[in-house]
């Protein structure tokens, strides 16, 4: 491979991790990855015993967590592709591409440690793989997911070469995919024909705009947390007129995603005839707090204002409380799915702390959470060395 | 930004194309395959016939004891090759009177752990006293016709027999629970690997059923027989981890024996039997016009009669 096989446009996209935020992302990663390892030590010394979903609330925060992850892994890379394709200012070089597939990756893989935690047989894993039935949106999720990871790995390595015709079909595929499995994770729960809150044509669309905005708001704080200290008024310009169209793209995002919402709850409310024990456990019963307060206050209406602003630094902030507040709508989608059971007395018929339609998450899984989240920084700032290093030596 | 012409060349955009449609090929091929009903992988025909001897000669009797009369029809069905017989449990509402005997009677069938019910008994209280009743509602696996469970496992580890159980393989199954929440009925339950005596007699002397150290009790180890397998729990062996539901009891079935929740029911509430043998008794109960079933709105077709 000769030097004019790589790119020359190093560091500007914005990879370049030496900036203020430094000190405090090594100490929020040190902090997280401790927290994480005592998390895994009580999974695998107390089991499933430590965290609070059972037989009737299966599925908890990790699987809130793999959802987000997959929403951030397929926004990043239809983002940064197609950026990248059609030379939007902000996102034409190619180490753009780059830091945009790394992170995508850097999404994607804790989220399969989560789900890898969350199994009752850990060491059936790979049977997905090897066996799978296709009728299950699990399996075909899980082979879209692998096959998607190879893509964009393929992605990552050919954006190195200035002459291929290979990076842009690759590219457009990976975009594909990016497309269809954040959209297929509402199908994931829609695939359950028999829980009413679930059965939604538009969770589909939930989770597709949810994905955009969360890869504009992951990829608008990694790039603000990652810009190079000192760098050249045009590279600033550069790096602004990517901030401003993640800034856009998360506004449009959020209001879009609200819209669906409310489309979705409101028939509860003008049809007299249709009642949800589900809505109204969500919206005034025991998840109250973590839709309006978590979800609208601190994931909407908190960014809204802050993008709103002119400040760099205020976009930075609501890019993050983005992130988290599609945390709290994934748990808004997946609790109350859960917790109504559809025989009543059911809980009470066989009384056990795994029998029951309550769902409070634990210490073990918070743990554990965060050390998915160190995780995902640990991948991102590998690869982001990883394409300085490759950068710099040609 | 670009013009459209500079966005790919025409070379890029068929192999874009090229990627794309072949993967939305293999990807619909691979689903319709998998969706296509396929031969069952289980054993059917002659090898599957069971003469068992309890039983055989006895003649139908006037008035004769429900469970003589269903242990015979038993005895038939399982003369036939599986695919002919058809599963189906009645319960009698009337008659349950919430003993709990079957549920107690399927935890030491099946050696179920804590956490771990396959047929839980529902108490209903309605009126306003002194005008007050108690309901009570046995919950077995539907063993669903269309079942929800079955189609949302990604590893085939559960399906449904030609005898119509709904059935899960331990040794294929992952844990993920997928299943659980397809279940309308909350019919299956996860073994997250708990023992009844793990944390129990803390600090009490050792002995031969004394546990020690938060270990179980010797004989939380003993293994269960479901499916005809020997299934033991120690060191984290197959069902930990995996789904769990009610099979009608296979391995009783298999030995000439009705379920168990059928042969402890001291009100003679459950029965079960062939819907394919019309002369049962499980036939002449569900033809009447009282029978019901849970949540017929799913469509899942549960074989599991109520009468009412």
């Amino acid at each position: 491979m000769t030097k004019q096989d790589y790119s020359s446009d190093k560091i500007q996209g914005g990879s370049g991790l030496g900036n203020q935020w430094t000190p405090i992302l090594w100490l929020v990663w040190i902090f997280f990855l401790i927290a994480g390892i005592v998390g895994v030590v009580l999974r695998m010394t107390h089991g499933h015993n430590a965290a609070g979903y059972g037989s009737y609330v299966p599925w908890g925060l990790w699987i809130g967590v793999y959802f987000l992850g997959v929403g951030i892994s397929g926004g990043s890379f239809i983002l940064g592709g197609l950026g990248y394709l059609f030379g939007v200012e902000g996102f034409s070089k190619s180490s753009d591409l780059r830091c945009a597939i790394v992170l995508s990756l850097a999404a994607i893989l804790p989220a399969f440690l989560g789900v890898w935690l969350d199994l009752g047989r850990m060491d059936r894993l790979m049977n997905i793989i090897v066996h799978p039935s296709f009728t299950s949106m699990m399996a075909f999720n899980a082979w879209m997911y692998n096959i998607f990871m190879v893509v964009a790995v393929l992605c990552w390595f050919l954006s190195f070469k200035q002459k291929t015709s290979w990076l842009k079909p690759l590219l457009t595929l990976g975009m594909f995919f990016s497309i269809v499995f954040p959209s297929q994770s509402g199908v994931f729960f829609e695939a359950v024909r028999t829980n009413e809150f679930w059965r939604s044509p538009l969770l589909s669309m939930l989770f597709f705009v949810s994905a955009i905005t969360l890869g504009a708001g992951s990829l608008l704080f990694v790039r603000a947390a990652t810009a190079p200290k000192s760098s050249s008024r045009a590279d600033k310009a550069y790096l602004d007129s990517a901030f401003r169209v993640l800034r856009a793209t998360i506004l449009i995002g959020l209001i879009v995603y609200v819209v669906f919402e409310f489309a979705e709850f409101s028939i509860t409310f003008w049809n007299p005839g249709v009642y949800s024990p589900n809505t109204e456990y969500l919206l005034f019963g025991g998840y109250w707090m973590v839709f309006w307060v978590l979800h609208l206050g601190v994931g909407v209406v908190a960014p809204l204002i802050l993008l709103a602003s002119r400040s760099r630094g205020a976009w930075f902030l609501g890019s993050l409380l983005s992130i988290v507040g599609f945390g709290a709508a994934r748990l808004c989608i997946l609790v109350p799915g859960q917790v109504v059971g559809q025989i009543p007395g059911l809980a009470e018929a066989f009384q056990d702390p795994r029998l029951s339609y309550s769902y409070h998450i634990t210490a073990m899984e918070y743990l554990v959470a965060l050390l998915m989240i160190s995780v995902a920084m640990t991948i991102f700032y590998i690869g982001a060395k990883l394409n300085q290093l490759v950068e710099s030596r040609y | 930004m670009k013009k459209v012409s500079e966005i790919m060349e025409r070379r890029e955009f068929i192999l874009a194309g090229g990627l794309i449609g072949a993967g939305a090929v293999a990807a619909g091929a691979v689903i319709v395959k998998d969706r296509m009903a396929t031969p069952s992988k289980d054993p059917t025909g002659e090898k599957t016939v069971r003469n068992l001897m309890a039983l055989k000669d006895l003649k139908p009797q006037h008035n004769e004891d429900d469970h003589i009369r269903m242990q015979r029809e038993l005895a038939t069905a399982m003369s036939k090759p599986v695919e002919k017989r058809r599963w189906i449990m009645v319960i009698d509402l009337r008659k349950c009177v919430g003993c709990q005997a079957c549920t107690i009677g399927c935890v030491a069938e099946n050696k179920l752990p804590p956490g771990v019910v396959y047929r839980p008994v529902i108490q209903r209280e309605t009126g306003e006293f002194p005008n007050v009743q108690l309901h009570f509602l046995p919950r077995p696996c539907m063993h669903c016709e269309n079942p929800s469970c079955v189609p949302v496992c990604p590893v085939k580890a559960t399906w449904k027999r030609p005898d119509g159980v709904v059935v899960i393989d331990y040794d294929k199954c992952i844990g993920c629970r997928y299943c659980l929440n397809a279940c309308p009925y909350g019919a299956r339950t996860s073994d997250f690997g708990r023992n009844y005596t793990s944390n129990e007699a803390q600090g009490a002397p050792e002995g031969k059923d004394r546990p020690i150290s938060g270990a179980p009790a010797p004989w939380e180890g003993l293994p269960s027989n479901e499916y005809g397998k020997s299934w033991n729990r120690k060191d984290h062996g197959s069902p930990v981890g995996n789904a769990r539901k009610c099979h009608f009891c296979l391995h009783r079935l298999e030995n000439g024996l009705l379920p168990i929740c059928v042969t402890t029911c001291i009100g003679r509430a459950t029965y079960f039997g062939d819907s394919n043998d019309q002369d049962s008794m499980v036939v002449e109960l569900v033809t009447r016009n009282n029978v019901q079933t849970l949540l017929p709105h799913w469509d899942n077709k549960p074989k599991c009669y109520y009468i009412v």
